[in-house]
């Protein structure tokens, strides 16, 4: 336990913070969170009940989510109700009896098409809770909404995976596009004044993440130089239109074998003299792989160079399909194996991260109240104010948290995916995966109500480096 | 347990560093002189009259290759040979047999990447391809060598008092091995290894236009440690060498890998008893395919465009397993072709040797020569989707599909082995199974679905030797995805499954009775 710390450099002793401390604090959180629940938790809705099944019968879990999947390609009621059959017969009535009445049935009967309306609201109603819109028009509100509640935004495009380079400059289009949306509203809205004054994250109230590899459809490590030059030409048009729009924006990261390309991309445009003035632009870093140390490393250099830059510091996604894919291959995986790893890998990066405040805007990406409370007190302790760093999560996710932290003056920031429902379901699912993950913060913290000691309980390396 | 040799994770820089360093490598050399490549006969290499420029698809202009090849005279002396040397080796223990075949295989571990650079110059295989030939050819190795160890010891068939009935196998002879220059490596090695560990001795007739990458499989077979009168290395004419092993009296069993056409033949010239032959002749062949993809109307498009791009263009469609016709249900179809053809005109053509690569190119001018024809035919018969413009310089020919194409057509019937894949669609999914059963050939098929009743169905109802569920129909793995089918796909059962062995093999069963004068062991 503990021994990667020995690989790492160790933060010096005088910086550590204080266990206690971030215990106390995270109590504080918690009891400013209350018994107040995120819509996902929610029981009295359906979705609520289907979260709920999901984490008691993993059988369940397994077929709703397939199904879920599937759905938006449906195109009438009687496919929708074959598949509802398919997938929920088997499993559906001993659950809830009344399900019975929705399965086995006549797919084009009347009760089918019934049956068939009410499982899109449903499961449109679930994607809501995630996504704020079909298109950037259609998001302003909730937007704006999030900015009145002193909750600072950034907009996610969702998008299918680019088979055609048609497909690829679709979605760079629909980037400029929301730009331009934005560029066009926000100059009208009172929300604009900064949240926090003086925060250099928050100078404009737009802001965009970008998933680079949909903007390519053959970036593959095996044509990295053309992979690079065409990922940074397209940056390029996004950080153009992002400047005309007085906007920041975010690299996401995506799998290890696309990250290489993202990074470099990032490095060569922000690089260039035409974005030397383009400010903070940002990257994510993901702590659950072994090398984010190294990664870290590489892009301060770039910033010590360049000019500062904003780092999302996150824990990763990709984590099932990363680990499955070494698993198939027999590679080595680049993951660290144990959730907890991550975790203090994460704390380990949150202090490196603020020791170099002055060239880094971090920006703490996660919805566990630990790791975020530790990344507060850590700040306080280097006597840093509230304009140095913000925290970042999922809209939809963890509303009760995100004011929890911004009642104590954090800037907190709304990562907000737009998008219509088909491209749109992948993302709900892994939404959905997340939250009823055996090793969930939220499923801990808002359904199976674990002792809040031990969620504020240090994390400590399963595994070597 | 058996574990399949982990293909090059090619994220890892240092992995693309070592594949670029090989090519370099031979590129240099080749500046000089192609490389050499003999027969092996009793351990010789031998210099012959006829020898064989192959050049690098890739470029047509510069040869790899350069290979004496051997004659009916150099045939009848590796057989001669191989005969003195049957007895020595059949009594070699099995599992002497399959330690040597792992020494092979860990010798084409320590050269990974040296025999991907050749087999990416002489076949024209990209990267990808040329390092999943060599894992495989590694592969094979191991599996079999495994399977020996399963099979080797003789067992009881029952436990009777006063009896003894041992069942055990014993190897056929000797085995002609005949491979392909699709998997120049892997399937030459696959053949050659089953009839090396279970005993026979073997003459390996390599395809003319990969002699090179054969070559480099037989040295290191002997540096294993084959005996030199146990294998005979003999490249040259199939029409020469190869007729005159199939039909020699000396030769027990073929083992080939090929075309139709070819393997009928050989079924037909085996089955010839000739003056003296002492046996029955086995013929294990795997023949083509005609492979399908159904994309059901609910499928997840993204992965079914990517699954048939790289089922239908990998390797410039060259694999027996490759997809080469494509069953849209329903409602899918239009949306499924519309998003097909935007995605095929963007897949990256080019040399081998340049790791972005999908579609490579064919084997030869003839083979180029004959898909073009065939696509200009198809063209003048069917509704081009999309007709690529060929990459220039070597052996290339355009990514093509064509759309509405009825099942009496040409491009649904024959196997091109080229890029052309010809699509249809399908009223509903059973008329999709229909579609998809209505060929001559049975060796691989793939379906995109998200019913569970569909696909269960298709594990049923789709007949063909290898079925994948969303995923394309390419890529199977030794021991894991045991490989090959039925119908006019070939007689004999799947390559790196646990049938493959015995029938390299004769079982024999020895009963001995354990009585005497009423006394018998307990």
């Amino acid at each position: 336990m503990g021994a990667p710390a020995k690989k790492l450099e160790p933060t010096p002793p005088s910086a550590i913070t204080p266990h206690s401390n971030i215990t106390d604090f995270g109590r504080r959180i918690f009891r400013l969170i209350g018994e107040k629940q995120p819509s996902t938790f929610n029981k009295n809705y359906w979705s609520g009940r289907i979260m709920e099944w999901s984490m008691r019968r993993p059988d369940f879990k397994l077929n709703m989510f397939r199904l879920v999947d599937v759905l938006p390609t449906l195109r009438d009621s009687a496919s929708i109700a074959r598949h509802v059959s398919e997938y929920l017969a088997p499993i559906g009535s001993d659950l809830y009896r009344p399900l019975g009445w929705a399965l086995d049935i006549n797919p084009h009967s009347l009760r089918a098409k019934i049956m068939a309306f009410i499982v899109q609201r449903v499961v449109g109603q679930m994607a809501s809770q995630f996504i704020a819109g079909s298109s950037p028009q259609e998001a302003l509100k909730p937007l704006r909404a999030s900015r009145r509640r002193g909750q600072a935004f950034t907009v996610d495009l969702l998008g299918e995976y680019s088979v055609s380079e048609v497909e690829a400059l679709r979605y760079l289009e629909r980037y400029l596009e929301a730009l331009e949306v934005l560029r066009l509203a926000t100059p009208e809205w009172d929300e604009r004044a900064p949240l926090i004054p003086g925060h250099p994250g928050d100078l404009s109230p737009v802001c965009v993440s970008v998933k680079l590899s949909a903007l390519y459809s053959q970036c593959h490590i095996l044509n990295f130089e053309r992979s690079v030059a065409v990922l940074s030409e397209r940056l390029a048009a996004i950080a153009r239109k992002a400047q005309q729009a007085a906007a920041t924006l975010y690299v996401d990261a995506e799998d290890s074998g696309t990250n290489p390309m993202i990074y470099e991309a990032f490095c060569r445009v922000f690089s260039s003299p035409e974005f030397a003035a383009f400010p903070y632009p940002g990257i994510v870093v993901q702590a659950y792989a072994k090398e984010a140390r190294q990664v870290i490393d590489k892009l301060l250099r770039f910033a010590a160079a360049r000019g500062p830059i904003a780092i999302r510091l996150v824990k990763g996604a990709y984590w099932d399909h990363e680990t499955i894919l070494s698993t198939q291959n027999d590679w080595p995986s680049p993951l660290f194996s144990f959730k907890q790893s991550s975790d203090a890998n994460y704390e380990l990066l949150t202090q490196l991260l603020l020791d170099n405040h002055a060239i880094v805007l971090p920006a703490f990406g996660s919805h566990n109240v630990r790791s975020l409370s530790h990344a507060c007190c850590y700040a306080e302790r280097l006597g840093l104010d509230r304009t140095k760093f913000e925290l970042q999560m999922l809209y939809g996710m963890a509303d009760p948290i995100a004011a929890a932290f911004q009642s104590l003056g954090y800037l907190v920031r709304l990562y907000v995916p737009l998008g219509e429902i088909l491209p749109g379901m992948g993302y709900l699912v892994r939404r959905l995966l997340e939250n009823t993950s055996n090793e969930s913060f939220l499923r801990h913290t808002f359904f199976d109500s674990a002792e809040i000691d031990n969620l504020l309980s240090a994390p400590q390396f399963q595994e070597n480096l | 347990m058996f574990k399949n040799q982990a293909l090059t994770d090619f994220t890892i820089e240092k992995n693309r560093a070592a594949m670029r360093r090989a090519l370099d490598d031979l590129e240099r050399s080749l500046r000089t002189a192609p490389l050499k490549a003999f027969p092996i006969v009793e351990g010789q290499e031998l210099t012959t009259a006829v020898s064989f420029r192959r050049e690098d698809p890739s470029t047509e202009s510069r040869a790899v290759a350069l290979t004496s090849f051997a004659g009916v005279a150099e045939v009848e002396r590796a057989l001669v040979g191989l005969s003195r040397g049957a007895a020595a080796w059949r009594s070699t223990a099995f599992s002497r047999r399959a330690e040597i075949v792992r020494r092979a295989a860990a010798l084409m571990r320590e050269r990974h990447f040296e025999l991907c650079a050749v087999i990416n110059m002489e076949a024209g295989k990209p990267w990808r391809e040329a390092d999943a030939d060599v894992a495989e050819a590694i592969d094979f190795c191991e599996f079999y060598a495994d399977e020996m160890l399963r099979l080797g010891p003789p067992f009881k068939t029952m436990e009777i008092a006063g009896e003894e009935n041992h069942y055990f196998y014993q190897p056929r002879g000797i085995c002609a091995v005949i491979s392909p220059w699709n998997f120049p490596l892997a399937i030459a090695c696959g053949m050659a290894a089953a009839a090396l560990v279970t005993g026979n001795c073997v003459v390996l007739k390599p395809a003319e236009q990969t002699s090179l990458t054969a070559y480099y499989l037989a040295k290191i077979f002997l540096d294993a440690g084959i005996p030199s009168n146990a294998f005979a290395f003999l490249p040259g004419w199939g029409e020469e060498v190869g007729q005159a092993l199939v039909e020699s009296p000396l030769v027990d069993m073929i083992c080939f890998t090929g075309s139709k056409a070819v393997g009928l033949q050989i079924i037909r010239s085996a089955a010839q008893v000739r003056a003296d032959q002492q046996s029955v002749k086995k013929v294990v062949a795997e023949l083509g395919g005609k492979n399908a993809i159904i994309v059901d109307d609910d499928a997840d498009l993204d992965e079914a465009i990517k699954g048939v791009l790289y089922s239908a263009f990998g390797f410039a469609g060259q694999k027996c397993s490759a997809c080469s016709r494509l069953i849209v249900v329903g409602s899918a179809y239009e949306p499924f072709l519309a998003r097909l053809k935007e995605a095929a005109a963007d897949i990256i053509s080019g040399p081998a040797s340049d790791p972005a690569t999908l579609l490579g190119p064919v084997i030869d001018r003839e083979s180029r020569d004959r898909i073009l024809q065939t696509i200009a035919r198809a063209q003048a018969r069917h509704t081009a989707l999309f007709v690529g413009t060929p990459h220039g310089g070597g052996y290339f020919v355009p990514a093509a599909i064509f759309r509405d194409v009825a099942p009496d057509a040409e491009i649904w019937r024959e196997e091109i082995f080229g890029p052309v894949l010809a699509a249809c669609q399908a009223e509903n999914f059973e008329q999709a199974l229909k579609l998809a059963n209505d060929s001559q050939y049975a060796l691989t098929g793939a379906v995109f679905s998200r019913s569970p009743a569909h696909i269960e169905a298709a594990r049923n109802g789709f007949r063909v030797g290898n079925l994948y569920i969303n995923r394309g129909c390419t890529g199977a793995l030794v021991g894991r995805q045991p490989f090959g089918g039925f119908k006019m796909s070939g007689v004999g059962s799947k390559a790196g499954g646990v049938d493959y062995l015995v029938q390299f093999m004769e079982p024999r069963t020895v009963t001995e009775n354990t009585m005497r004068r009423g006394f018998a062991p307990e």
